[in-house]
């Protein structure tokens, strides 16, 4: 029968005795030590005094040691491994190299822990050591898996890889300490440091957090950083676009930063960064001139010893709408036609009316002896046509020709023409002094527009006639279908003259005269067309006011002018709702290596849901000015169907749509989308060892950087010892001597009293 | 109340006078664009102001960029094709009957979508004669608009002239009254026989004397008529934010 092996022993009393026993006999031992103290008190001689005292002292404590019988207990324990967690950051931040055509980040950590291996399996006896990848997430690694994968993830969240490890491992072993390894780049909750709610959430951890930062910080690298835009802008509204050029090791260079839509440079600055690790902000304001979903990208150029080039540029989409339409009505005199365009504008809460009538010219004669008599201002041609032309959604011309030089705007034609085509909407109005009438021509303005005059106007009253391209145009749709439309057209009065023009090629005529004929073809009433990047609208005549007023003589409400100039204002600014396949970019910036999704509804001409339509989007490269790749669908019951895109390459794409059901084309649209190069990730390669030691120094750990020579002597909390087998007791009291040692002192005291004479 | 005899020179300064009126734009759209008075037809009289009103169209061509016909033509209340003349002179020296339920019916219409009624007592009444009777009708065509006085911020008083009073032939009131719907004043109403300052005699001649201001007051009267042919023509237009520091200035 083998003796159990004992590994510890503490000292125990054997004592039967209950403790509040014990306790009781100690104080009365204690009471004759100081009583006997008290007797001698008047002893002249110090010696006998203090031999009386130690006497009994030495007696009492004697005694002590028999009433608490102590003895040795024996004991087989064995200590509880605690847990070391190792963290590697596996974002892909730690992909770039840790110095200047090095390795990787991540290689020289794997490469360290390679090294380290023997260290860390000693400290196997004492502990389990756990080795983890998180991205966030944590799962398990080894130095070989770290050197193959390479790492990946989108975002650097230490605080949340600390506070996993801390409640992961196996059962309830706890956590004697952390070694994190990582290069600081976090872009989560210690973003802004080790501060706050982050700092509490370190702290409540009591778990030593060792870091070892790797990557250096004197990397040359240059980024675009601190996007700072709204989602959406109005159009011809300025806007500002606010990004940080953050430049390491480019000292005292000058670096130019381009804002850009889709190719077209809006605009240019250049910065010079000071310091070898500058942070220069770029602000660019610019004023959108067309509604609708475009992709801007902020470059910066690619130096051939950079350590990341992907972030030298930052691409995001900007959803240009409108906000009031902002219109321009010039009118040549005032007449019926335009006492009723401005009573309709002027109802409108959606439109911004800016207007300017010619109310006298040179050969009027108010018959008065001062300017202070009249209310006329000025006619600021300059201004409305120069300057602040630009700031209008729509320049509405109702009869407005003068050859007047004081009134003409031959100065200004060419500026308009470059408004319509540059993105603005133009309409011009007939009348006696326009299109072909009176003697202002205008030339270079009518380039612009959808018709060209063809000779005299006809006085004849016509019914305007509604053409196949008006039938299915969004402008003319002025009843709920279709068939409501081309009843409505039919039920407007006559109207009195409309001036002779023809069509150019590639207008849209939407009503035309029927009695009048040029070129072989009816005479357009209302012609439309895409001007460049704007678009024009003509309205032959000067007496669309009939549909307005004239048109309730019969007693019967009508709606018909109302809806059709709120039609043609729509249409103009390009509303979306104006059209009938609407693209939706799904989500407009994509993040790399995701998948681009678009939504298209498609609708019928009259607005209903086109189901089982047949929609094709192709991905198309704004950059390469190619087609990447396409896909198809059918629509569901509700017009609606969403398409993916594998992931393309990073850069500004467009999605075009178009769709048909069955031989019916449903039109074509269009979205913009931004596949970005970089996420928060690898925007920025910069490494931030004092994130680092703020860590270790908030957790109770230590802060190193790699490389190392092998793993330094990290602070871990002990793991508990538990009582793992029997225990045996050794009395110590029981032996003979301690009998003649109490006896002595006892007999040595009452000896000394006796001579002394005490008793 | 002829002020002035006919002569063989004013008869012929009156008849050049006309001539721009037909040698200006040709008449590629016809008429309907231009600016022609209808006048209501009721059953009083109703048509003693014609000339007048033929002359302040003519002013108006004579003094702004407007285009008209000097014409003045009279129209049934009832008649659907006052809704090509957006507006209407409703004048009358004494009481009227009764509007018919239908003219009544087509007058509110033709108010309500957009068009424009000058009313004007021709025989300077205060509640006898044309005033009561016009009174009690647009208590019938417009019950919701009761007329009120037109402040003298309004822009009727700024539409072409600089204005600060509405004297007519006469100046019982200094002011004109309105029915506004919404912002827009449908209907003005003038007590001093305006057009009587405007009519003219076969000969060319003003008709009536101008009191108690004599010709500066029809000076006025003329341009007030302007005024509110062009407020019917251009609404609010001179209320823009763009003429507001000029007209401040030029009012100081």
């Amino acid at each position: 029968m083998n003796s159990p092996t004992f590994n510890a022993w503490k000292l125990v009393s054997l004592s039967p005795l209950p403790q509040w026993v014990l306790v009781l006999l100690a104080l009365g031992l204690v009471l004759g030590v100081a009583l006997a103290a008290w007797g001698v008190r008047r002893e002249p001689s110090r010696m006998r005094r203090v031999l009386l005292w130690t006497l009994r002292v030495g007696a009492g404590v004697a005694a002590l040691f028999f009433l608490l019988e102590p003895g040795i207990r024996h004991l087989q324990v064995a200590r509880m491994k605690n847990r070391v967690a190792v963290l590697v950051d596996r974002s892909a931040s730690m992909s770039f190299p840790s110095e200047p055509g090095g390795p990787t980040r991540t290689a020289q950590v794997a490469s360290f822990l390679e090294k380290a291996a023997p260290q860390l399996a000693a400290l196997q006896d004492r502990f389990t050591v756990e080795m983890y990848g998180f991205d966030p997430e944590l799962a398990p690694v080894t130095p070989a898996s770290l050197a193959k994968e390479p790492a990946r993830a989108g975002t650097t969240d230490l605080l949340a890889a600390v506070r996993a490890a801390a409640g992961a491992g196996q059962g309830a072993r706890k956590l004697s300490g952390m070694l994190l390894f990582s290069d600081g780049a976090d872009n989560q909750e210690l973003k802004a440091g080790v501060v706050g709610r982050a700092r509490a959430a370190l702290a409540d951890l009591n778990v030593p957090v060792s870091t070892f930062t790797v990557g250096q910080e004197a990397l040359k690298d240059l980024a675009v950083e601190g996007l700072k835009v709204d989602d959406f802008a109005f159009v011809r509204n300025s806007l500002t676009v606010e990004v940080e050029i953050h430049g390491r090791g480019f000292s005292g260079r000058e670096i130019p930063v381009v804002l850009s839509q889709e190719g077209k440079t809006v605009a240019s600055k250049t910065v010079r960064l000071e310091s070898s690790d500058d942070m220069k902000p770029v602000s660019f304001t610019f004023t959108p001139d067309q509604t609708g979903r475009f992709v801007y990208t902020v470059t910066v150029p690619t130096f051939p010893d950079e350590a990341v080039a992907d972030n030298n540029t930052r691409s995001f989409t900007l959803k240009v709408i409108r906000d009031r339409v902002r219109v321009l009505l010039v009118v040549g005199r005032p007449s019926w036609d335009e006492r009723y365009l401005r009573g309709l504008l002027r109802q409108d809460a959606n439109v911004d009316l800016v207007s300017f009538y010619i109310l006298r010219t040179l050969s009027d004669d108010p018959g008065v002896s001062s300017e202070r008599e009249l209310s006329l201002i000025p006619f600021p041609m300059e201004e409305i046509f120069d300057t602040k032309l630009d700031t209008f959604d729509v320049v509405i011309f109702q009869n407005f020709g003068h050859a007047d030089p004081s009134l003409s705007i031959a100065e200004y034609e060419r500026n308009l023409e470059r408004y319509i085509h540059n993105g603005g909407a133009f309409v011009m109005i007939g009348g006696d002094s326009v299109l072909g009438e009176g003697r202002a021509m205008m030339p270079t303005l009518m380039e612009a527009l959808p018709v060209a005059a063809a000779g005299p106007a006809n006085p004849e009253p016509f019914k305007a006639r509604l053409t196949p391209e008006g039938l299915r145009h969004p402008i003319t749709a002025i009843g709920t279908g279709a068939a409501s439309t081309e009843a409505a057209w039919g039920e407007l009065p006559p109207i009195p003259g409309a001036n002779l023009t023809t069509a150019r090629p590639g207008a849209t005529v939407l009503l035309d005269v029927p009695h009048m004929t040029a070129d072989g073809k009816n005479a357009p009433l209302v012609a439309v067309w895409d001007y460049g990047r704007g678009r024009a609208l003509v309205m032959a005549t000067d007496a669309s006011w009939y549909w307005s007023f004239a048109a309730h003589r019969d007693g019967s409400p009508s709606r018909a002018y109302d809806r059709f100039w709120g039609n043609a204002l729509r249409w103009l600014v390009r509303d979306p709702d104006l059209t009938t396949l609407k693209v939706t970019a799904d989500p407009p910036s994509v993040e790399p290596g995701r998948p681009v999704g678009v939504v298209v509804q498609a609708r019928m001409a009259d607005y209903q849901p086109a189901q089982d339509a047949q929609v094709r989007v192709e991905l198309f490269s704004v950059a390469s000015q190619k087609p990447v790749a396409v896909q198809t669908g059918t629509t569901g019951t509700d017009g609606v169907v969403r398409l993916e895109f594998a992931p393309p390459a990073p850069g500004p794409y467009k999605l075009l749509a178009s769709a048909k059901k069955g031989e019916t084309d449903l039109g074509s649209g269009e979205d913009a989308v931004a596949v970005r190069a970089v996420g928060p990730e690898l925007s920025d390669a910069s490494v931030r060892p004092e994130l680092m030691e703020a860590i270790a120094k908030t957790t109770g750990g230590k802060a190193y950087k790699l490389p190392q020579d092998g793993l330094p002597d990290v602070p871990l909390l002990d793991p508990p010892v538990v009582e793992v087998g029997r225990a045996k007791d050794q009395p110590l009291w029981d032996r003979w001597y301690y009998l003649v040692a109490l006896i002595a002192l006892l007999g040595a005291e009452w000896f000394a009293r006796r001579r002394f004479g005490y008793v | 109340m002829s002020s002035r005899r006919l002569t063989r020179r004013n008869l012929l300064l009156g008849t050049a006078a006309l001539a721009p009126l037909l040698s200006r734009r040709a008449d590629a759209f016809g008429e309907k664009s231009r600016f022609i008075p209808a006048v209501a037809r009721h059953g009083g009289n109703w048509d003693l102001r014609m000339s007048g009103l033929r002359r302040i169209a003519w002013e108006l061509q004579r003094r702004t960029s407007v285009e008209v016909v000097p014409d003045a033509r009279g129209f049934q209340l009832s008649s659907p094709d006052l809704f090509e003349y957006p507006f209407l002179y409703m004048g009358g020296d004494g009481s009227f009957p009764a509007l018919t339920d239908a003219e009544v019916a087509n007058l509110r219409r033709y108010l309500t979508y957009g068009g424009f009624m000058l009313a004007d007592a021709n025989d300077g009444s205060d509640g006898d004669g044309f005033d009561a009777s016009f009174r009690r009708e647009m208590a019938r065509v417009l019950p919701q608009s009761p007329l009120a006085e037109v402040p003298s911020g309004h822009v009727v008083f700024k539409s072409f002239f600089l204005l600060d009073a509405a004297p007519g032939r006469l100046l019982n009131k200094p002011q004109l009254a309105a029915c506004m719907l919404g912002k827009r004043a449908a209907v003005l109403y003038s007590q001093n026989d305006l057009a009587g300052a405007w009519n003219r005699s076969e000969s060319g001649d003003y008709e009536f004397d101008v009191s108690p201001g004599g010709e500066p007051q029809r000076e006025l009267a003329v341009r007030l008529g302007i005024n509110i042919c062009m407020y019917a023509l251009c609404l609010d237009y001179k209320d823009d934010a763009v003429h507001l520091p000029l007209i401040l200035n030029k009012r100081r």
